[in-house]
This record gives structure tokens, sequence and C-alpha cells, in this order.
């Protein structure tokens, strides 16, 4: 009896370790993404999942962007992170100490057991993940500005629908013809939230070749005559020069077509294949000597995990990472960012997809040029740019002047910086 | 067992029953801490503590990956000596300043023209639903409704203002407008509650004092002040404090309509202290911005009580 009895055990015990063993391992991947882009990765993760069935599962959380890395934070303190997340390059000097450093992990260098190639990645993106030795991102894509224009338009009013401006000039000349035919002739910033002002405001400042800071972040370097210049060319697009009126939207604007030019990012596509406006996209034109663009990008990361987590996850974690970055053509095509990963960009079905060659491959070649110009990177990142764009968006509504404005930004940027 | 019937209790049970019952008779107000203990157990987890480690975590220069710091009132003093600060202490006075009034205001409106129009009349729970409808969406809801209105290329409201005033301000883009913007959008939220507050109130008054009211020849002004006011000062403080308490603590519709802008015109100080503390992780400090901002809804709660007299409902 005894004997049985023991047999009865050890079968017992064996079945109920294989079913463990045969349990997958579940993730959970928090991002930040909404609208097509969420759909693009749903799509990702879905073939993942099918793939994958019975080994690994992944939870995809999406949709909040807002309070995005104060949950992940949160979360880490919590000691209930997800497996993966995003995190804009940008932000990374912010959140480095809440993320798993992927090359000295708890349990090892992740990049090497997953077998992730580094040269498969845009060198700068990747470049860009690394603090002090330590590796933390795995790029995703690169995502920014460009210049979308109203084709019939441009044919109404004389101008070239397939030649869209390239330089000052030509951009003046046909905002100038835009603006006599009764439509807004241009919007630099997609719906001019403050932070949307900043940015067109950045892409003057940088295309005149000015920094917004000194290497060392000790103090604000915009306060000069290219900023001033840049922030005066910005105020004149909605009052002097009379293209556009403060406080309107151009996205609403040029889905309504009417709206000669705006600028706005990869993410406008949907809208404009919507809103039926026969549309066509140019990078950034050239206004004031280097044809830079506001950008960033996201990339993949392994939030900081709690103590004792076990080897298996991290490595299945790093199988999904390297498993979107090898489909990152799907979000190029969909969610219409440009994939950081070499293989996935010259991916035939991306290259003849409709999205790739009415707008994409321009956001590409601004890409490959070097020309999609990063937002600042610090600790206080945050806190400086709403410092900024304070007081550009009064500048823009005319309450205080361009002199008034950066110099209030200027003397709060140091005062962050420098503690006061 | 000597079960009498159905229902009867065994005896031991019987004694049991009777001795609680001669506990909770000598002891009258143990009965009703015990029905109210769940909630209070609730509300020391979920509310009373995170208001005590709020006050704690404001002494110091908190990040628990590192190790947090007890700097004592280094956080205070930091808020203390910033104008952004100060403006948005500035702002949510001015904020409430608006809002109150509006919100109070257009609830009594609407509680009195319910409550005059006559329950019995036809369609009145049609009005009473539409007016109290807007209190049942979420606060991003209204906002975005409000921002569409307003907005100046395709806002409704926007349109019509400008057709009739050419030179009409473009409400959430002006410093000086933003704020009263907001204001009417949230009173446009709010003050179907607050009707509902006051018609409880209204109905709760005596007929009889109307009708002698009439018989010595009040008008109708001098019913509102001399006898639907002041009989009304229960429903008053209620709608009072609870009004105070949400319109220091705005914040839903001044990020999604004005993000605080333009510049920092709009930022109150839920706001700044949202940004301090998840914008920027500065979680000290922005936890003392919230002891702040308690300190300041309880000053002027108690401040209204006092003002207006209303003490004694109270008690």
């Amino acid at each position: 009896m005894r004997k049985v009895l023991m047999v009865l055990f050890i079968l017992s015990v064996g079945l109920g370790l294989q079913t463990l063993a045969a349990k997958p391992i579940k993730l959970t991947f928090n991002t930040l993404f909404h609208e097509a882009d969420a759909k693009a990765m749903e799509k990702i993760i879905q073939m993942f999942n099918e793939e994958y069935k019975g080994n690994i599962e992944v939870e995809l959380i999406q949709g909040r962007w807002a309070q995005y890395y104060a949950e992940l934070r949160l979360s880490v303190l919590a000691g209930t992170p997800p497996q993966i997340g995003i995190c804009h390059t940008n932000k990374l000097v912010e959140m480095a100490d809440y993320l798993t450093p992927l090359n000295a992990s708890p349990v090892g260098d992740l990049i090497e057991m997953a077998g992730v190639d580094p040269a498969n990645y845009v060198d700068a993106a990747w470049a860009a993940g690394e603090i002090e030795g330590r590796h933390y991102l795995i790029p995703l894509d690169t995502h920014g500005w460009g210049l979308w224009y109203n084709k019939d338009i441009f044919a109404e009013v004389g101008l070239d629908p397939e030649n869209p401006p390239r330089t000052l000039a030509e951009f003046i000349d046909a905002c100038e013809r835009i603006k006599a035919a009764g439509y807004y002739a241009f919007h630099p910033a997609e719906d001019a939230l403050p932070r949307k002002l900043r940015r067109a405001w950045y892409v003057f400042f940088w295309q005149m070749g000015g920094q917004l800071f000194d290497e060392a972040y000790t103090h604000a370097t915009f306060n000069n005559p290219k900023g001033l210049l840049a922030l005066q060319f910005l105020v004149d697009i909605f009052n002097d020069f009379g293209w556009n009126e403060p406080g309107s939207n151009g996205y609403n604007q040029f889905a309504a077509g009417k709206l000669g030019m705006l600028v706005a990012g990869n993410w406008f596509y949907g809208t404009a294949v919507k809103s039926g406006v026969n549309w066509g996209y140019a990078p950034m034109p050239n206004f004031f000597g280097t044809p830079y663009t506001w950008g960033n990008s996201h990339q993949l990361v392994i939030p900081l995990q709690p103590k004792g987590t076990p080897k298996e996850v991290y490595l299945a974690a790093m199988e999904v990472i390297k498993f979107i970055s090898e489909h990152s053509y799907i979000w190029t095509m969909y969610g219409g960012h440009i994939t950081a990963y070499k293989p996935a960009a010259e991916n035939p079905e991306l290259l003849a997809s409709e999205y790739w060659t009415r707008s994409g491959k321009w956001l590409n070649e601004m890409a490959q040029k070097g020309l999609v110009h990063y937002p600042i990177n610090h600790p206080k990142g945050s806190e400086l740019e709403h410092a900024i764009q304070a007081q550009i968006e009064l500048a823009v509504n005319g309450v205080i002047s361009p002199q008034e404005a950066l110099a209030k930004a200027e003397e709060e940027c140091n005062k962050i910086l420098q503690g006061g | 067992m000597g079960l009498k019937g159905r229902g009867a209790i065994p005896a031991p049970f019987s004694k049991m029953r009777k001795r609680i019952g001669r506990f909770f008779y000598r002891h009258p107000g143990v009965e009703g801490f015990l029905f109210a203990l769940p909630y209070m157990a609730l509300w020391a987890v979920f509310l009373a503590w995170p208001v005590v480690y709020g006050i704690y975590i404001s002494l110091f220069d908190w990040d628990p990956l590192r190790g947090s710091r007890f700097v004592g009132l280094a956080n205070y003093l930091e808020l203390f000596r910033e104008p952004r600060f100060w403006n948005a202490v500035t702002n949510t006075f001015k904020f409430a300043g608006m809002a109150i009034p509006l919100i109070l205001g257009l609830g009594l409106v609407f509680a009195l023209m319910v409550w005059g129009w006559g329950r019995k009349r036809r369609g009145i729970v049609v009005v009473q639903a539409s007016l109290f409808f807007p209190y049942l969406l979420t606060v991003s809801i209204v906002a975005i409704v409000w921002k569409w209105l307003l907005e100046r290329d395709v806002g409704l409201f926007q349109h019509f203002l400008s057709s009739v005033l050419p030179s009409a301000p473009v409400f959430l883009t002006e410093p000086a407008w933003a704020l009263p913007a907001i204001a009417i959008a949230t009173a446009w939220w709010l003050a179907g509650y607050r009707m509902l507050v006051f018609q409880a109130g209204l109905e709760e008054i005596p007929v009889e004092l109307f009708e002698s009211a009439e018989i010595d020849g009040a008008l109708p002004y001098h019913k509102l002040v001399h006898l639907i006011l002041p009989l009304l000062k229960p429903s008053l403080l209620f709608a009072l404090v609870l009004t105070t308490i949400s319109a220091f603590r705005t914040f839903g519709q001044v990020l999604i309509m004005t993000e605080g802008g333009p510049g920092w015109a709009s930022e109150v100080l839920a706001l700044y202290l949202y940004r301090v503390g998840f914008d920027y992780f500065d979680i000290g400090k922005a936890a003392a911005s919230g002891v702040v901002l308690l300190f300041l809804i309880l000053v002027i709660t108690l401040l209204g009580v006092r003002i207006l007299g209303l003490k004694s409902e109270l008690q």
C-alpha cells in the first residue's frame, strides 16, 4: 500500500511540474502609443503571441500618454513594473534609474544573450541608448515633423503641386500667393498647443545653427540674435505676415481644406488621408541654413525589475523586443514612424506601401541625412521645456514681445539649471 | 430542542442576544460606530493615511531608489520662493472667486426655476434631467466639449460670438479670458447637482410661510431675500463646502482646455502640483504643495462657514 501511495505521489508531483513547465511566461508590455501607432503595435504583438503560443504571452497595455513616465516610475517603485516599456531617447537621462541596463542586467549581458546585433540599428539611435557604458535602449523608430501641403490650393494659386517650396524665398512666395487667394497660408505647429509652438521655434532656431544650452547645461544660450530672429519669424507668421492667426488649430484648418501648408508629424497621415484633401508631403523647407526638423525616437526598454526576477523573464522580454525590431516595417507602415532596424527598412512590402511612397520616404530621407533634431536631453528637461513654452506662447499670442519672452525664458531656465 | 415555531431562537443564542441588546442599550454610541466601522476603515486606509503620508514625504527629498533624505521644511521654503507657485496660488483664488458664485448662482437659479414652475407641470422632469445631465459627464468630456465650443476655427460659440462682435476675444488663448472660460465650463458642469441640493432645501420650506408672506403683500424679491435664502442656509452650507473644495482642487478641465496657459495664466495649484510631481518627479515638493492646498481648502471652508454665520447649522 505504501509503495502504491509513493508511486501515486511521485506521479502527481511529476504531472504538477509538467503543468507548471507548460505554462507560458506572461509578460506585460506597457506603451504610450495611441490611435494609429497603438493599432500598429497591436498587430505586431498579435503576431508574436500567435508565433510563441504556449511559450511567451504578451499582454499589451496602451493609450495613456500623458502620465506614462510617471506611471512607469511608480510601477518600478511599487515593485510591479511591466517587463517591457517604451522610452523616448531624450527621456533616458531622466529615466535611467528606473530602467534595466541591458548590457549589465542582474542576470548578465542581455544584448549578447539575446543575440541582438547593434549593427542592425541606425547608428545614432543605438548610440543614444547608452549612459556611462550602460546600454538601456533598443531603438524602435525615428519620428518627426514634415511639411504637409494642399495640392489643390497649390494648383489654384499657380504653384507646382509636385514641387513644394524648399527655400525661404520659395516658401514666402508660396505663402503670399495662398494668402492672396483667401486661404490660411501656413501653420508651423500642428494644433498650436504650447509645446508645439515651442517645437516650431526650435526648428527655426536650430536651422540657424542655434543651441539651446551650453554643452554642460549650466545656462541657456538662446537669448541672442538667432533666437530672437527665430521667434520673431514664428510670431510674424501668426501676426504681421497674416499667414495664420494666433490660437488656430492647423490640423483642423488643413483637414477642412482651408490651409495651404502645415508642419505636422508623421502621425497626421491617417487624418490627412481621411480628410479627403488632395495632399502632398515634403521634407522641412530650408528656412535659415540647415533644414533641420524636430523629431524624436521611441526606444524599447526593460524597466527595472524586482529583485529575484528569473532569467527566463528577462530573456523572454528580449525575445519580444527582438521580434518587434524584426517586424518594425509593420510599425512604419501602419504607425508612420520610421523603423530604426535597418533590415526592416528594406522590407519590400513597406517600400511599396502607400504610406512610404506618399510621405514616409521623405521623413526617412531627413532621418538618414541627420536632419531630425532631438529635443532637450537633461534630467530637468520637462521643467526647462515648460519654462520655454510658456513664454513662446505668450509671444505668439501677442501678450509680450519676443525680446521679453526670450529674456524671461532664459531667466527661468538658468534658475532651473543653477538651482536658484 | 425546544423550538417553539418558525424563527424561534435556541435558548443559548437567545440569552446572548439579550446580553448584546442590553450592551447596546447601555452604550448607545457603539452601535453607530460599528455600522460606520467598515467605511471608517476604508477611509483611514485610502484617505487619511495618504494625507498623513503626504505630509511625511513633504519633509523629504524623496527618491526611494537612491535613498530619500530628510530636509525638514526645505521643500516648503523652496515653494514659497518660487514665483510660479505664487502665480498658481493666485490663479486658484481667481478661479475659485469666479467659479464658486457661478456654480452656486446657476444652481440656485435652476432650482428656483424648476421649483417655481411646479412639480406637477408637464415636462418638468425633462427640464430637470436636462439641467442635471452635464453633471453625469466626466471632466475630460466636459473639457473637450468646451474646448471645441471655444475653438478659434471650428468652435460654435466662438463662431456666433465673432459674428456679433468682430473683435471678440479668443477665450482660451488670451490670458485675461482663459480662467473665466474654464469657470463658465465648470459652472455648466457642476450646477446641476447644486440644483438638486437646493431643490431638496426648497421642498423643506413650509408652504404656509409663503402664504402668510403673500397675505402681507411680499413681492417675489422679498420672498427670495427674507424667506427662501435664510431657510436655505443648510443647503447653501452643504453646496458651498462642496463647491469650495471642488473649485480649489480644479485640475482636469484646466489641463485639457489650456494646459495652464497661455503662459502660466491659468495654471492653478492642482495643475502645478501635478507637474512638479509627475512631470518633474519632485515628489517631496509636490507633496508640500499638496499640503498647502489642503490647508487653503480647510481655512477657506471654515472662513466661509463663519462669515456666512452658518456655525449653528453645522452643529
